[in-house]
């Protein structure tokens, strides 16, 4: 099988997809409603990205092509109020974050959908336990080879991603320890982690053939890559973040990948080398555990650093990317956060220390996700 | 060699064993609902089987129902969102039209019949509801999950509502019919609806203040939710108001006034099963070869009619509420169920008219007991048929 042609994009155009939780607001466990809210929403004959996920009780909503935060905000904006006045009516509640805190998978189903089924089939329970929620930052490119080059840049980056985004303490009911638990549902999956070191599309393509021949893959969809690029789409496709609990995070995270990409891309501050995927896993795994507070080896320096330090000195480097693109408001609000050591899952901690239970504390996310 | 007392203790023992025998044979050899077995083991168990429980065990097992069925609908209650059903309005609408198209489509039915007035009256509005306990075990046992199932809860409890509404109603008109006690009738009437809701609130607002200082969700506060809701049922049984209204009226205040998720433990499940043995025993006692054969052919017909009536109705009303077609259908099926509602009315109908003829007896008992078997049959295959159940 060829791998599809790469379709030029405009430099830096966004695209979000968020993977969202439906819940019933009674004991707020996952809600088997995916159909009938999609089902409400395309009623309303506009053309919104909305789509089932793998197990019923998620969906996914995407904007179209973006250019800066007010563009991703409002296209998201219009969905969630759309996608919030339909739930209403079938009595369900929507939100964010990067698990449920207490579905368990043997309770899940599969959508029925020809590639789901196919997945279920291959992956076993494995299918079932991928109910996570993530957030998918599309960035465009115009040619190739350059997407090639930026998902390589990026991938040092991939901590400071998952630092920021994290949002899923709660696993089936318990407190992991960790502030990103989604990630370990992915790394369950044999073609996940990071992408092999291609620099050109040409050597990718032949990669790609190479991978069908052996027939595990069938399609770019099967890597379940931490970034990997989107041909079709003409884009680098960061999947790392879980879902934020507000729209606004979300944007915020996308323009913040925007900014960096540009700065990447223009001040090329490092060269990409396989020696940056060294540390690679260590930095991912004291992402996922310790969030802000996890320590960050510098692949070219081996400097050992808290992940916080290092997002300060991020923030400064795109800083006038930023501004350019009219994202520095929302990578201010990226860095408060990150002056006070808080993301989404030590705020998810929080709440729970004062509530009765998880369920209540799934009742605070659709509060938010509403507000 | 066992006294009176003892007996009973031992029929019902044995009615126990029986019954979830029979249940978990039905269900492991058919996958129908273990509730379906239940009714035909009361079925085998009273008079028209082995005769081995009859209605002079009811008073014993009496309190135990009585405390089972306030806790379900307790639970029940607690699915009804006021809230939402004040911004949704088709939802009660559609629940106001099966219920009023049941109990009008039946009632011409019993005129046809040739049973009287008051009688078919009463027949109609008794099998207007459906059956909660039927609705919640089933939904337990097949752990289904969706908009059927959940629009189903709501809808029983509304309608169960107007059952019981409707037949204290009746029951008043009765008294100022027959007796020219128009206002003993409309103040007893009044008095029950107010006292009610009058208790309803006192079981919210205890509910409500218990939880803030004891964690209600875990199994050792049982005796505190069990106790609670013991003492609102004493004072129902004191007043003579109805049994079912209380509790439900309780558990939708606490819906409304406690906005946090209500999480009751896995005794409330457990009781459920004990509460359908006990009940369909109950129903499967009273029912005779007399009252079969008095009853059956009106049952056939009415059974019938309450079925057409709750999927036209449900099913053209369903898609205004947000459900699709094949969801509207598969809930009309899913009211079908009846059970708890007529056997609680039949009590209260002979406790202030000892003197009613036996002819609603017949044909409610009747259709009772086809039913509590063929119900949860319905049920299930509604839940399957819109793929809320885990298969």
């Amino acid at each position: 099988m060829v791998i599809p042609e790469f379709v030029s994009s405009r430099s830096l155009t966004l695209g979000v997809e968020l993977e969202l939780q439906l819940v019933n607001p009674y004991d707020y466990d996952l809600s088997e409603a995916t159909a009938d809210l999609l089902r409400l929403l395309r009623k309303k004959n506009r053309e919104w990205d909305v789509k089932p996920e793998i197990t019923h009780g998620m969906f996914e909503m995407a904007t179209g092509i973006c250019e800066n935060y007010d563009d991703i905000f409002s296209q998201l904006d219009e969905i969630r109020q759309a996608a919030l006045l339909c739930a209403d009516r079938l009595d369900i509640g929507i939100c964010g974050g990067g698990t449920h805190p207490f579905q368990h998978w043997g309770e899940r189903r599969i959508y029925e959908t020809p590639r789901f089924d196919q997945l279920s089939a291959l992956y076993g329970y494995l299918a079932k336990q991928f109910t996570v929620f993530g957030q998918h930052v599309h960035v465009g490119c115009p040619q190739a080879d350059e997407a090639l080059v930026l998902m390589h840049r990026l991938s040092r980056y991939v901590p400071h991603l998952i630092a920021l985004s994290a949002s899923s303490p709660f696993v089936q009911g318990s407190d992991t320890g960790f502030h990103s638990a989604r990630l370990n549902s992915v790394f369950a999956f044999p073609l996940s982690g990071r992408a092999p070191m291609m620099r050109t599309w040409t050597e990718f393509s032949d990669y790609f053939e190479a991978m069908t021949a052996t027939g595990i893959v069938k399609s770019m969809k099967d890597f379940y890559w931490d970034i990997r690029p989107k041909p079709e789409y003409g884009t680098v496709e960061v999947r790392v973040m879980d879902t934020p609990l507000t729209i606004a995070k979300a944007g915020a995270v996308a323009v913040f990948i925007q900014a960096l990409a540009r700065y990447l891309m223009t001040e090329a501050p490092f060269e990409e080398q396989e020696r940056d995927y060294l540390v690679y896993s260590f930095n991912r795994f004291q992402a996922c555990r310790f969030g802000l507070q996890g320590v960050y080896v510098d692949p070219s320096t081996n400097e050992h650093r808290q992940l916080s330090e290092e997002l300060l000195e991020t923030f400064a480097n795109i800083e006038s990317h930023a501004i350019d693109l009219r994202a520095d408001a929302a990578c201010a609000r990226l860095k408060d956060e990150v002056l006070k050591g808080e993301n989404d899952a030590s705020w998810l901690r929080h709440q729970n220390a004062h509530m009765e239970s998880l369920a209540a504390l799934v009742q605070q996310q659709c509060r938010l996700w509403r507000d | 060699m066992f006294d009176p007392i003892h007996a009973v203790f031992v029929r019902i023992a044995f009615s126990f064993l029986v019954a979830a025998l029979v249940g978990e044979t039905v269900h492991h050899y058919s996958q129908f609902p273990r509730i379906a077995g239940y009714a035909l083991a009361g079925v085998v168990l009273g008079p028209l089987g082995l005769g081995w429980v009859d209605t002079a065990d009811l008073p014993s097992m009496g309190p135990f129902v009585g405390l089972a069925v306030a806790l379900l609908l307790f639970e029940l209650g607690t699915h009804i969102h006021v809230r939402w059903l004040i911004q949704h309005p088709w939802v009660v609408v559609s629940s106001l039209l099966e219920s009023f198209a049941t109990f009008v489509a039946t009632y011409l039915v019993t005129r046809v019949l040739g049973i009287e007035t008051e009688t078919g009256l009463v027949i109609a509005v008794m099998i207007m509801g459906s059956s909660p306990v039927i609705a919640m075990q089933t939904i337990t046992e097949n752990r289904a999950r969706g908009r059927v199932s959940q629009r189903l809860l709501v809808l029983s409890g509304l309608n169960i509502a107007y059952s019981v509404l409707g037949f204290q109603l009746i029951m008043a008109w009765y008294q100022g019919a027959f007796h020219s006690q128009w206002l003993l009738g409309i103040g007893r009437f009044m008095m029950l609806v107010m006292g009610s809701l009058g208790l309803g609130v006192v079981l919210a607002l205890s509910f409500k203040g218990l939880r803030s200082r004891f964690d209600l969700s875990v199994e050792h506060s049982a005796p505190l939710v069990l106790g609670l809701l013991l003492f609102i049922e004493s004072l129902v049984l004191l007043f003579k108001w109805p049994v079912l209204l209380a509790p439900l009226i309780g558990g939708g205040l606490v819906k409304c006034w406690d906005q946090r998720p209500i999480l009751l433990p896995r005794y409330v499940a457990t009781l459920g099963s004990l509460l359908a043995i006990m009940l369909f025993v109950m129903a499967g006692s009273r029912l005779t070869w007399h009252y079969l054969w008095l009853g059956a052919g009106s049952a056939a017909l009415l059974l019938l009619v309450r079925v057409l009536a709750k999927l036209l109705c449900v099913g053209a009303l369903g898609p205004i509420t947000g459900l699709d077609l094949r969801q509207s259908l598969a809930l009309g099926v899913s009211l079908i169920p009846l059970a708890e509602v007529p056997m609680v009315e039949l009590n209260d109908l002979h406790r202030f008219y000892p003197q009613a003829d036996g002819v609603a007896d017949a044909v409610v008992l009747c259709l009772v007991m086809v039913m509590v078997v063929l119900g949860p049959l319905a049920l299930q295959w509604g839940l399957r048929f819109v793929r809320e159940c885990r298969e």
